[in-house]
């Protein structure tokens, strides 16, 4: 058993303090609630170079390492720098087909169908993405087949094959996603919301068969060589090896990978732009899905903890939260009622409030969510309510590294996303300095309900109320996706 | 650190290629108490993390409803948070007087709403709009006593994640992952809703459930058409109808109904808890003792005896529906503990798990569209099904003959041994890989205890999976998934939306 020593020890919140001085009436149980006692708990962060080693190749492959014997298996999580924000416009589709047809089309020496079998039969998983920013490529196999799933993941990391019969197949899969995006109002009113906010932005993009048909083998084939070099991928290991052996295998594996010089450019940049208006899309449903938004702040913005609680109390942190409580809990007008602000994006993220309703209550569900946008603005939040989104944060975060996988992703997700490696020992004191009066400052900072842009999916004729009062309507009709 | 309270029996000595025999010798040191009122304590360590995970199941879904009160367990679910005598309001003495007057008016409401579905009553929909006024009144006195959602909003602000119940036809369960130091907290709460349950602000509740199920059933194709192959598979069992309930029933039923259902339905000798994590098991049952004991025990629930008679022949459902086409095949299988369900579910598994399955290489891979096929242990004879959706200009009846065309290959021709051993190292792999989350493991242990009476069943049935052989797959699959037990729902595009078509509409009118 080996001794972990944690240089920086936090303490959570203890209870007392939670229920600290309020001003509001308190139940009878909440007299039980506080007299419990309670040990303290201390949050034990890992730290790279204590518990988890990282290790870089002279190739510029960053390898992090996290050995833990608990189960008997062994598991690798890599991170690649690459993604849809790269993709032009006219080739819309492509980072997302590399990541599928790369793990369906195996390698230059075992077809994808073979890695399937070998895979499948060891009860193994091998799999490859590729999202906005980065692509990913994960194993996970029992520890006994630890040197064949090593083996089958390098090789599909360094060889993809992009064979043009997988392509097609993901092509298929792609189109028949596209013929079918109509079907639920859920992915109708997320896709227009983001296209609205968005633009050509990636984020923004509906993904059209025009684009994805013209893509070509040789195109996934010269984006695996543009992105996925050594000096752009991260892998972290976790699970049950030895890591001087297993490094010893990577650097046998890995080290003759040839490092490549081009550098990235830099990804395009989200135009700041409000997109004012209330956009009304008809589908003959009884349930109106509405989302109301705006975009937000950048990742770096130091208003970001701020901002976290602030969503928490406005409709993020669920029951507790003023839309979810008066839309849902008081009003019994939605099932779903929640606000988001995005606080975790490179570039501007989105704040959004969102709930589905009944026809008849379109217009009343939308006017409180506006009312309590506004009163958090005008008002600001109480102490209660400003300690109790604190501790909540604060105390959970005794679940950020509770097991391996989370530690390793944890940890080399920071470098990947140039955050300092001691990121998460200040973490929590940035929630401590926050002010009651910042939360309100912010919220007249950010949040701009003149300028929201308002989408709904439903049948306006059985709105109770036009939605006029919101801003301009514009009707959009739906039109078949173009699929041939 | 501690290790996981797991032990791995000699699991170094074999690491030989092919069969995972190792993870048959994996124990779970579960230890487990009944309290005097017959409710049962589960617990196993785990000290990786200074968390735990708890989950409370009641053999309790729609299956114990009858019609009148369909979807109570979901509704119940809701209102296990709505607090307690002592939780969830400033003064519940105060609060009885106006929860009676609540009642009262919801009876004359409903029998405003029963004259609405019958067209020999005469109609006044002015009175029903006064009714309404006047609960809306009353409703906001009945707020002002209460305090909203304490015990959701106290687990959250001491650290919980994971807070949520769920309901499904065969179980509830109540389920939260919290930091080591609240395991007293936890005992509270949960035993306080089970002995002082109150069910304030039930009718506004009820409507969120109504949103609920427009959201996930009537909005969505897929649940939709879910809703529709349970109602063809079922014509007797109370898997007829769907968790959420009938709409209808959720717009008449009463808070007494629901108070009743919970009265008899919510006995300690019906629920099971599980703890997983970073607790000591001693003291563990040491505080549940003092928490849960206080509850009173009572008779068992009535047993759920309706079934289907056998089926006299294939049953076709059609959904006009503003989607894209899909089709739902079932086939009636027996319930848990029969000993042809192993099989049925291997023979799942080899259908559609994965990209070496049948339904992949011969269905999709051939550009039809994609299939799954699923099996599972249900409380009473529940179905087999498989799912599909066309690709392009393929259509279900298409799709519907390349599954039958796999199924009867299966009846004809012995499956691989290379197949069943697949079959059963994912088994393997997946279990060991479950044994990573506090809550995961929660979840396996209380199902099977709850259903089965005995936790080690899950065990016992995952060997099974092992053994089973390429005959059990011929003899399972030509006695259940036959033409003349199968029920089919399948949607096709209404296009009643098309702007075309609602042009014509305005023209006629």
């Amino acid at each position: 058993m080996k001794t972990i020593i944690f240089a920086m020890t936090l303490f959570l919140i203890s209870a007392g303090v939670a229920f600290g001085q309020t001003e509001t009436a308190k139940s009878p149980g909440s007299k039980i609630v506080e007299s419990l006692t309670k040990e303290e708990i201390s949050l034990t962060i890992p730290r790279v170079g204590v518990d988890v080693d990282r290790v870089a190749l002279d190739n510029g492959l960053v390898i992090y390492l996290y050995e833990n014997h608990k189960l008997p298996l062994f598991n690798i999580q890599t991170l690649i720098r690459c993604g849809s924000v790269y993709d032009a416009s006219e080739k819309d589709g492509l980072s997302d087909l590399v990541g599928t047809v790369m793990r369906t089309g195996g390698t230059k020496t075992i077809t994808g169908d073979s890695l399937s079998m070998l895979m499948e039969y060891i009860g193994g998983n091998l799999e490859a993405n590729i999202g906005g920013e980065k692509g990913t490529v994960s194993l996970s196999v029992l520890s006994k087949d630890a040197d064949l799933g090593l083996k089958l993941f390098v090789d599909l990391l360094r060889n993809p094959a992009f064979p043009q019969d997988k392509l097609d197949l993901a092509k298929i899969d792609i189109k028949n996603n596209i013929k079918r995006r109509n079907d639920s109002p859920g992915s109708i009113v997320n896709r227009y919301f983001y296209n609205m906010l968005y633009g050509d932005y990636p984020s923004g993009r509906v993904l059209e068969w025009a684009s994805v048909k013209n893509i070509t083998a040789q195109e996934l084939a010269d984006y695996h060589r543009r992105f996925f070099t050594p000096n752009n991928i991260m892998i972290g290991i976790y699970g049950d090896f030895s890591k001087t052996e297993i490094l010893a295998k990577l650097r046998a594996l890995l080290a003759d990978w040839p490092q490549a010089i081009t550098a990235l450019p830099a990804p395009p940049e989200v135009e700041f732009k409000y997109h004012p208006g209330v956009y009304q899309i008809r589908k003959d449903l009884n349930q109106s899905s509405i989302m109301i938004g705006q975009l937000g702040i950048k990742r770096n913005n130091p208003d970001r903890y701020a901002v976290r609680l602030l969503n928490y109390i406005l409709g993020g942190g669920s029951f507790t939260s003023r839309i979810t409580s008066r839309v849902r809990s008081d009003e019994g007008l939605a099932y779903h009622a929640s606000s988001n602000f995005n606080t975790d994006s490179r570039d501007y993220g989105v704040f959004d409030a969102e709930c589905q309703t009944k026809s008849a209550s379109t217009y009343t569900a939308t006017s409180i969510i506006m009312e309590e946008i506004n009163n958090i603005r005008n008002d600001g939040v109480t102490s209660e309510e400003f300690e109790g989104a604190r501790n909540a944060v604060i105390n959970s975060s005794v679940f950020l590294f509770d097991t391996p996988g989370k530690i390793i992703n944890r940890l080399m997700s920071l470098e990947f996303d140039g955050l300092p490696p001691d990121f998460y020992n200040d973490y929590l004191n940035e929630f401590r300095r926050i002010t009651l009066a910042d939360i309100k400052s912010v919220a007249q900072k950010y949040l701009k309900p003149n300028q929201m842009t308002f989408v709904i999916v439903g049948n306006p004729d059985a709105f109770e109320k036009p939605l006029d009062e919101f801003g301009p309507v514009t009707n959009i009709e739906l039109t078949e996706p173009v699929t041939e | 650190m501690k290790g996981l309270s797991i032990l791995l029996l000699g699991f170094l000595l074999i690491l030989t290629t092919v069969s995972l025999a190792q993870t048959g010798q994996i124990q779970l040191d579960v230890k487990k108490k009944t309290l005097s009122n017959g409710m049962r304590i589960l617990v196993l360590e785990n000290h990786a993390a200074p968390t735990f995970s708890a989950i409370i199941r009641f053999n309790t879904g729609s299956v114990d409803e009858h019609p009148g009160i369909t979807g109570s367990s979901h509704l119940l679910e809701h209102m296990l948070f709505k607090g307690t005598k002592i939780i969830g309001t400033t003064n519940y003495e105060a609060e009885v007087p106006i929860m009676a007057k609540i009642d009262s008016l919801a009876h004359l409401l409903r029998a405003e709403q029963v004259k609405l579905l019958s067209p020999l009553n005469p109609q006044d929909s002015g009175r029903l709009k006064e009714l309404k006024q006047e609960m809306a009144n009353l409703q906001a006195t009945e707020k002002k006593y209460v305090v909203k959602d304490e015990l959701w909003d106290t687990y959250l602000k001491e650290g919980g994640t994971s807070l949520n119940a769920s309901t499904s036809n065969d179980g509830t369960q109540y389920y939260v992952s919290l930091p080591r130091n609240c395991l007293e907290l936890w005992a509270f709460f949960e035993s306080d809703r089970l002995a002082n349950l109150v069910l304030r602000e039930f009718y506004s509740e009820r409507d969120v459930v109504m949103e609920e199920r427009r959201l996930t059933t009537e909005n969505s194709p897929r649940r939709s058409l879910d809703e529709a192959l349970s109602a063809t598979v079922f014509w007797a069992s109370p898997y007829c109808w769907s968790v959420v309930g009938w709409m209808s029933d959720l717009q008449t039923v009463m808070r007494e109904d629901v108070e009743a259902y919970f009265r008899s339905h919510y006995s300690p000798a019906n629920a099971v808890a599980v703890i997983v994590g970073d607790v000591d098991a001693n003291q563990l049952f040491k505080i549940c003792d003092k928490y849960f004991s206080k509850i009173p025990s009572q008779p068992a629930p009535p047993p759920v005896v309706t079934r289907d008679a056998p089926q006299k022949g294939e049953r076709r459902t059609e959904i006009e529906y503003d989607a894209n086409p899909m089709v739902y095949v079932g086939w009636p299988i027996p319930q848990i503990g029969h000993p042809d369900l192993p099989a049925l579910e291997v023979a799942a598994n080899i259908l559609s798990d994965g990209r070496t399955s049948r339904f992949y290489k011969n269905i999709r891979e051939k550009k039809l569209g994609s299939a799954s096929a699923s099996s599972d242990e249900t409380r009473l004879p529940s179905a087999f099904t498989c799912t599909m959706t066309p690709f392009g200009q393929h259509t279900t009846a298409e799709l519907e003959e390349a599954v039958y065309a796999e199924i009867d290959r299966l009846k004809t021709e012995k499956v691989s041994e290379w197949e069943l051993e697949k079959v059963r190292n994912q088994k393997d792999a997946s279990f060991i890989r479950s044994l990573e989350s506090n809550r995961g493991l929660a979840f396996r242990i209380s199902s099977s205890e709850a259903m089965t009476g005995d936790w080690r069943n899950f065990l016992d049935y995952r060997e099974a999976l092992k053994k089973v052989t390429a005959d059990d797959i011929i003899r399972v699959v030509d006695k259940y998934l036959t033409k003349k037990n199968r029920s089919v729902a399948y949607i096709v595009k209404s296009t009643s939306n098309s702007p075309a078509k609602r042009a014509e509409k305005e023209i006629g009118r």
